[in-house]
C-alpha cells in the first residue's frame, strides 16, 4: 500500500508495531520479546529508507525496551508508546498551527514557499484570527506545487496572489513572515525543503523579514551530528523542460535538484507541537522527544542494522 | 504599436531605430514626428525602465527640434551604429574578466551577454555556463540554445535552484534594461535575487552596459519604473489554473549598486558608484544638462499638432 506524507507514514509504522505486539505470540520472555519488537521495526524501516519520520517512529515507540526487564511490561511499554505517538502526531498538526499563529502579528502578509500542509495550517489559522490579511505563494517549478497550495489556502478563505519563483526578492518587501513547511531537519538545525527555500530564507534576511518553519517533530533527523551530509536527490530534467527539447539540445544538461538546504541562521524559529524552537537546538527533539541519546546517535547512519543498539 | 515583448532591452533599442530610420526615410516629417512619439508611448507603458530606447527618442526628439528633420534618418541610422559598437565594446570588457576555463552564471536572454559568450568563443576562451530558466517568459532556454551553439557546455536549471548552484560558478554576467544614477541595476526579474546569492556566496557579479543605458532621469530624483502583468504571464496555454487564480507577475526587478561589483561599459569596467564620474568625463559636467523627454515630448506634439 502506498501512504503519502511524513505524518502519516509515521503513524502507519507506530500502528504496525502497537499491533506486532498485541499478536506476538512466541516465548513469553524479555529478550526473545524485544529480539521480535526489532526485527518488525528494522522491516518497517527497511520499507522507505529516505523518509525521517520512518525510524523516528520506530524509535519513539521501542525506545522504552531499553529499562524493562519483564515481558507484560515490555509489551505494554510498546502499546502505550504506540498509542501516545499516534496521539501526539494527530494532534501535531493543531497545535503547530497555533503556536505558528501567535507568531504572526495582526494584519500581516504572509509568503510561502512550495506546498506544506503544516504551513497551510499555520497561515489558515493565523487568517481566521486576523493576524494574516494577503499571502504571496510562489508558483514552485518545475512541479508548480504552488498551485496546490493556492487552492488549499483559498479554501480557507485565505486571500493569495501567485508570483514566479524569480519574484521572491522583489515582493520581499512587501512582506512581514515567511512561513514553510520541512523535508528534513537535520540536527545542528539547517532545514532541508523543497528547491528554492533557502533563497527565499535568504530574501528574506536580507529585507528583515522573520522566518518560521512549521514542523512536526519526527522531522527532524540526526543527520549531520554523525557528519553525514544530507544528499540531494536530482530528479528527471523532464519536468523541467520536455523531452523533445532535451533531445534537440544535447549539449544542455538539465539539472534538477529536488530540495535545497537553508542554513540555521537564516531561520528565526523551528514551530513543533512542543512548542516554538531555535533551530539550533534541534538536538533537544531528538534527545528529548525522539528517544535518540548521545551515544547511539552515532549508528544513525545505518539505522536498520544498528536498531538495537538504538534501543538499548 | 505592436512590438515584440520579449525583446531585450538592446534589441528593443534596434528594433526602435530601424523604425525612426525607415520612418525618416519616407520623408514625412509630421508622420515621423507621429511614428516618435507613438514609439514613446508604447515604452512608456510597457518598457518604461527600458533606458537605451528611451534616451535615443530623446536624442533624436533633440535633434528634431534644433536641427530640423533634414538628416534625421543619417542620425538615426549613425546612434544605432555607434550603439552596437559601444555593446560591442562593453561585451569585450566583460569578456577580458574571464580566466580560461572559468563557470558563468546568468539569466534571461540578453543581447549583451550573448556578443559576450559570442567574444569568448572567438578569443578561444574555454567557458562553462549555467542559466536559470528565468520565469516568466522562460528566456533562459533561448540563451542556453545559443551558448550551445557556440559549443559551450552549458547548464540549464530553474530559477529556484539560482543559490543551490552559485557556489559551482566563478562569476556571474548579467545584462540590463536600465541603470540609475546611483549604480542601481534594472534587469530580468530574478536578477536581485541571482546578485544577492551571488553576494552570499562571494562570487562577482558584472553588468554589461553601454552607458546608453544610464538613466539621465535618475539624477534628478526620479524612479525606474517596473512594469507587472499577472496570471497570464505564468499560466501555460493547456494548463487548468486553479479556481480564482489571481497572480502578480513582475518583468523587472532592481539589483542594488553594493551587489554589483563593476559594469561593463564602453569605455571599461567601472564600480556602479562611479557613474557620476564617467558620466561628468562624457559630458564635461556634473550632472549633463539635458532636456526631460517628457518635455520635448510635449514640445513636439504642439509644435506638429499631434492628436493625442
Amino acid at each position: 500500500m502506498k501512504i503519502r506524507g511524513a505524518g502519516r507514514i509515521a503513524r502507519s509504522a507506530a500502528e504496525a508495531l502497537k499491533y506486532a505486539a498485541l499478536e506476538y505470540g512466541g516465548v513469553r520472555e524479555v529478550s526473545e520479546f524485544k529480539k521480535y519488537m526489532v526485527e518488525a521495526g528494522k522491516l518497517l524501516i527497511s520499507t522507505r529508507p529516505t523518509a525521517v519520520s520512518l525510524p523516528n517512529a520506530v524509535i519513539f515507540v521501542l525506545r522504552n525496551l531499553r529499562g524493562v526487564s519483564n515481558y507484560e511490561e515490555a509489551r505494554e511499554s510498546v502499546v502505550k508508546a504506540a498509542d501516545a505517538f499516534i496521539k501526539n502526531s494527530e494532534e501535531a498538526v493543531k497545535r503547530i498551527s497555533e503556536y505558528g499563529a501567535k507568531r504572526i502579528k495582526e494584519g500581516s502578509v504572509v509568503l510561502t514557499h512550495c506546498h506544506s500542509s503544516t504551513a497551510v495550517e499555520v497561515i489558515a489559522r493565523a487568517y481566521s484570527e486576523g493576524r494574516v490579511v494577503k499571502v504571496y505563494n510562489t508558483e514552485t517549478r518545475p512541479f508548480l506545487q504552488g498551485r496546490i497550495t493556492f487552492t488549499h489556502l483559498r479554501k480557507y478563505g485565505v486571500p493569495v496572489v501567485q508570483i514566479p519563483d524569480s519574484a521572491v526578492r522583489y515582493i520581499m518587501h512587501e512582506v512581514d513572515y515567511v512561513v514553510v513547511g520541512a523535508d528534513t531537519i537535520t540536527s545542528n538545525g539547517a532545514v532541508v525543503n523543497k528547491i528554492g527555500t533557502s533563497q527565499v530564507a535568504l530574501a528574506a534576511k536580507e529585507a528583515r523579514v522573520r522566518v518560521y518553519v512549521a514542523a512536526e517533530s519526527y522531522k527532524f533527523s540526526p543527520l549531520t551530528l554523525i557528519g553525514e551530509l544530507v544528499k540531494i536527490e536530482y530528479r528527471d530534467p523532464e519536468e523541467v523542460v520536455p523531452r523533445d527539447w532535451l533531445d534537440k539540445h544535447p549539449g544542455v544538461r538539465v539539472l534538477n535538484p529536488v530540495f535545497d538546504v537553508t542554513p540555521p541562521d537564516y531561520i528565526d524559529a523551528i514551530i513543533t507541537e512542543y512548542g516554538v524552537l531555535p533551530p539550533q537546538a534541534s538536538i533537544l527533539i531528538l534527545i528529548d522527544k525522539l528517544g535518540w541519546t548521545l551515544e547511539s546517535i552515532k549508528y544513525s547512519e545505518n539505522i536498520v542494522e544498528n536498531l538495537e543498539k538504538i534501543i538499548e | 504599436m505592436e512590438l515584440q515583448s520579449r525583446l531585450s532591452g538592446s534589441e528593443l533599442f534596434f528594433e526602435v531605430a530601424g523604425r525612426l530610420i525607415e520612418s525618416a526615410a519616407a520623408g514625412v516629417e509630421k508622420a515621423f514626428v507621429e511614428k516618435l512619439i507613438d514609439l514613446y508611448n508604447y515604452i512608456v507603458h510597457d518598457r518604461p525602465s527600458s533606458i537605451a530606447s528611451l534616451n535615443l527618442l530623446r536624442l533624436v526628439a533633440q535633434r528634431l527640434l534644433n536641427e530640423g528633420f533634414t538628416g534625421v534618418d543619417k542620425y538615426v541610422s549613425s546612434l544605432a551604429s555607434e550603439y552596437d559598437r559601444a555593446l560591442w565594446r562593453s561585451a569585450e570588457v566583460a569578456a577580458r574578466r574571464v580566466l580560461d576555463g572559468e563557470v558563468v552564471m546568468t539569466t534571461s536572454n540578453s543581447l549583451a551577454v550573448r556578443r559576450f559568450l559570442k567574444t569568448l568563443r572567438d578569443m578561444g576562451r574555454k567557458l562553462e555556463v549555467y542559466v536559470t530558466e528565468s520565469r516568466p517568459g522562460r528566456e533562459g532556454l533561448v540563451l542556453a540554445e545559443y551558448a550551445e551553439s557556440l559549443g559551450y557546455p552549458v547548464t540549464l536549471i530553474v530559477d529556484s535552484a539560482a543559490r543551490f548552484f552559485v557556489r559551482d560558478v566563478d562569476k556571474v554576467v548579467v545584462g540590463a534594461e536600465g541603470i540609475a544614477s546611483n549604480g542601481a541595476l534594472v534587469a530580468k526579474v530574478g536578477t536581485g535575487l541571482l546578485s544577492l546569492v551571488a553576494k552570499e556566496a562571494r562570487k562577482r557579479v558584472f553588468v554589461i552596459a553601454p552607458t546608453m543605458k544610464f538613466s539621465y532621469e535618475t539624477i534628478y530624483g526620479e524612479l525606474l519604473k517596473l512594469p507587472e502583468g499577472g496570471a497570464e504571464l505564468i499560466v501555460e496555454r493547456e494548463e487548468e489554473p486553479p479556481e480564482g487564480f489571481t497572480a502578480r507577475v513582475p518583468l523587472y526587478e532592481v539589483a542594488p549598486p553594493e551587489y554589483i561589483d563593476g559594469i561593463a561599459t564602453e569605455y571599461g569596467l567601472i564600480a556602479p558608484q562611479a557613474i557620476p564620474l564617467l558620466l561628468r568625463s562624457i559630458y564635461g559636467e556634473y550632472p549633463p544638462s539635458y532636456q526631460p523627454l517628457q518635455y520635448l515630448i510635449q514640445v513636439l506634439t504642439e509644435r506638429y499638432g499631434v492628436k493625442k
